[in-house]
């Protein structure tokens, strides 16, 4: 990968930019940075009540031009050297110049190309079906894995957690973590083989809290290069050793790279606006720090843990319209709902997070994790199906058209928000061992799939 | 001597100017003009730091104000208190105004520290000393800590499962120290649960920093009036 060339010199900034103490980057340099570009740049969006996809292409460029500010004025920041890591404009657009519009990912016939999209783009949104680091016992990992993997329409899988490893307690930093990671890799890549899709691309290593999980999991023997490998960035573009680590290891395995930064709605960026340019800004510095083939931002609620709300489905989508008309990075986006397997809500908001992704022009829908991710196997397969097929059916829609829909549904499941429909467990809304959704949760979907057609949503 | 009503209302109007243009100073110069006026440190926090901080803090709540605002109210009120109350406090010999002791920090394994410092901040502009230690943070790391600092309680943060068995191992360890009882433990963080909590043995848990605020407050009444 031509991009993979600037591993030593972001090695070398790591270690010689200028020292700041962290409370400093956190308290001050940040904050106080996202406000000066809101303003400098003029970034004010709509009250959510008028509109949540946005159609105003000047404030997209605008947030554009503020992102790569923000990417040249302040940088990332190391937690383990306390240092920043600087890059002029001109880097950053001879950078930006060359990223990679689109990868292949998977082996043999279950290869997948993910491609840049625009907004209001006909073409098809790449799905990444799964539970997103969703904690799921042992013994039921491989039916989980293998409900998302035998979806015709799911073009990469996502995978979940283990809670456990052989039974024993999983420790971060410790062999129960290799233990766990080489796990993941074995019953995920034989969900896949009995799915039928066994060159399926893998998004790995989930288990890998630290970086031995992912340095051992993707050894000779467990998770192929041409699977997705994870790297984060920390809140608030924040990176340390371990996920330098980590990317250090995928780039000298020639391995596919997914960056990901979750900024938080009220952290240190602010409210709406500040995440969105905390979006933008984020996806650059995830490029220029870990020349990543693929991003995706997706900032948390902090009192309900989703990405549903109006105000931060406003912020992504405002944030994928300017990356996608300004740039050719490839981002994706995470549905990490509220609602739970079972339940309209779940339905609801995957629907909602679908329409808003494909008509701004994300390139990948990653997800769902159902249940905000935090509650143990309340994922399935049939989600992921449904999210594969709005989008579908949204691909080449206008974002005044996704607007309506996308408030219409809003109206449907935000007031069920507070209750936390967290729904029912994988083996309540399916057949483990048929690994087939059970009567109730396929009829929930069919209700659901009828209602999006009264709505006007062009469904099969 | 007390407050008017009149005196409150302007020092709360002065206290919000200073955190709006976070103006360390400006809250210094109140507190010794408040000092100078005869009012003690007590009142100063009860009637005038607490109401603002308050209001603050329920804005939060309900995200009409972000984190940023939290920090800035943080560090007019810190410097406040350590600048001018807590050496006026020392020399009186009065007893401080403080909630509690907080140490607080993320647990071993994990580096995600956005849902500690809000919780921290939470604390801090609710009269609680707040002493954070970070993230990664071992569990002896957390008692050695709270010896040193004579802390009322200890709160622990956790974003991934892993690292849950780190925050079982503080309570582990106090109770192989028999030193159980001097501490208050609480944590919060996605994976952990009301009944995970519970099971842990930890003395309570806060969905959010909303809860933990609440949580905190519930749990030093408590020990006071056991202590009583």
């Amino acid at each position: 990968m031509r991009q993979y060339t600037r591993l030593l010199d972001v090695l070398d900034r790591v270690e010689s930019g200028p020292l700041v103490e962290e409370s400093q980057w956190d308290m001050r340099l940040v904050p106080n940075e996202v406000a000066k570009l809101l303003a400098e740049y003029e970034i004010k969006m709509k009250p959510v009540s008028e509109a949540i996809v946005l159609a105003d292409d000047a404030l997209a460029d605008r947030l554009f031009a503020a992102g790569l500010a923000l990417a040249e004025r302040l940088g990332a920041y190391c937690v383990s050297t306390n240092r920043r890591i600087r890059f002029s404009r001109a880097e950053i657009l001879a950078v930006l110049e060359v990223a990679p519009n689109e990868v292949t990912i998977g082996d043999g016939n279950d290869r997948h190309t993910e491609r840049k999209r625009r907004p209001e783009d006909p073409s098809f949104v790449t799905i990444k079906g799964g539970g997103v680091g969703t904690p799921v016992p042992e013994d039921l990992y491989l039916a989980v894995t293998q409900s998302y993997a035998q979806e015709p329409l799911v073009d990469a899988v996502i995978n979940c957690t283990l809670e456990r490893v052989y039974g024993r307690e999983i420790r971060s930093r410790s062999p129960w973590e290799v233990l766990v990671g080489w796990h993941e890799a074995e019953l995920s890549k034989a969900a896949c083989k009995r799915a039928g899709r066994p060159g399926l691309a893998l998004g790995c290593v989930e288990n890998a809290v630290s970086d031995i999980s992912e340095l051992s999991a993707s050894s000779y023997g467990g998770f192929s290069p041409n699977d997705w490998h994870h790297v984060a960035m920390i809140s608030e573009f924040k990176t340390d050793y371990m996920a330098l680590s980590k990317l250090t290891h995928a780039i000298r395995t020639g391995s596919i790279v997914h960056a990901f930064y979750n900024t938080i709605y009220g952290g240190s960026c602010g409210g709406r606006e500040g995440m969105a340019l905390a979006i933008v800004g984020g996806c650059i510095l995830l490029q220029m720090l870990y020349m990543t083939n693929t991003h995706s931002v997706s900032p948390a609620h902090p009192f309900f843990d989703n990405d549903t709300t109006p105000e931060i489905m406003q912020a992504i989508s405002l944030g994928q319209q300017a990356l996608a008309r300004n740039s050719r990075l490839l981002t994706d986006v995470v549905i990490t709902p509220v609602g739970g397997p079972g339940s309209k809500t779940l339905l609801h908001e995957c629907a909602a997070m679908a329409i808003m992704s494909a008509a701004s022009g994300a390139c990948g829908i990653i997800g769902p994790r159902s249940g905000a991710g935090i509650h143990s196997a309340h994922v399935s397969g049939l989600e992921a199906r449904f999210t594969a097929e709005v989008a579908r059916a949204a691909a080449g829609m206008s974002r005044q058209d996704a607007d309506v829909l996308v408030r219409k549904l809003v109206t449907l499941y935000q007031p069920e928000l507070n209750t936390r429909p967290v729904g029912q467990s994988f083996t309540e809304v399916y057949d483990p061992i048929t690994v087939t959704p059970r009567p109730a949760w396929l009829e929930t979907y069919e209700q659901v799939k009828g209602e999006l057609r009264d709505l006007g949503l062009a469904l099969r | 001597m007390s407050l008017t009503e009149a005196q409150r209302q302007d020092m709360q109007a002065q206290l919000k100017a200073a955190i709006d243009d976070a103006d360390e100073r400006a809250g210094v110069a109140l507190a010794q003009a408040a000092l100078t006026a005869g009012i003690t440190p007590i009142e100063l926090f009860r009637d005038v730091t607490q109401p603002v901080l308050k209001e603050i803090g329920d804005a939060f709540a309900r995200l009409d104000v972000f984190l940023p605002d939290l920090m800035r109210a943080g560090l007019v009120v810190k410097t406040m208190q350590l600048e001018v109350l807590e050496p006026a406090i020392r020399q009186s010999g009065s007893a401080s105004g403080s909630a509690g002791t907080v140490v607080i920090g993320t647990a071993q394994g994990d580096i995600h520290d956005i849902g500690k410092n809000m919780v921290a901040l939470m604390l801090q502009v609710n009269g609680f000393k707040v002493v954070d230690l970070g993230t990664n943070v071992s569990p002896q790391g957390f008692l050695d800590a709270a010896r040193r600092e004579h802390a009322d309680m200890i709160a622990m943060s956790a974003l991934l499962t892993p690292t849950l068995p780190y925050i079982k191992d503080v309570v582990r360890r106090l109770e192989s120290f028999g030193e159980r009882g001097q501490f208050l433990l609480i944590a919060g963080g996605a994976p952990i649960t009301r009944a995970w909590a519970q099971e842990a043995g930890l003395d309570g848990f806060g969905e959010d920093a909303i809860e933990a605020v609440a949580l905190c407050q519930q749990l030093m009444q408590r020990r006071k009036e056991l202590r009583q």
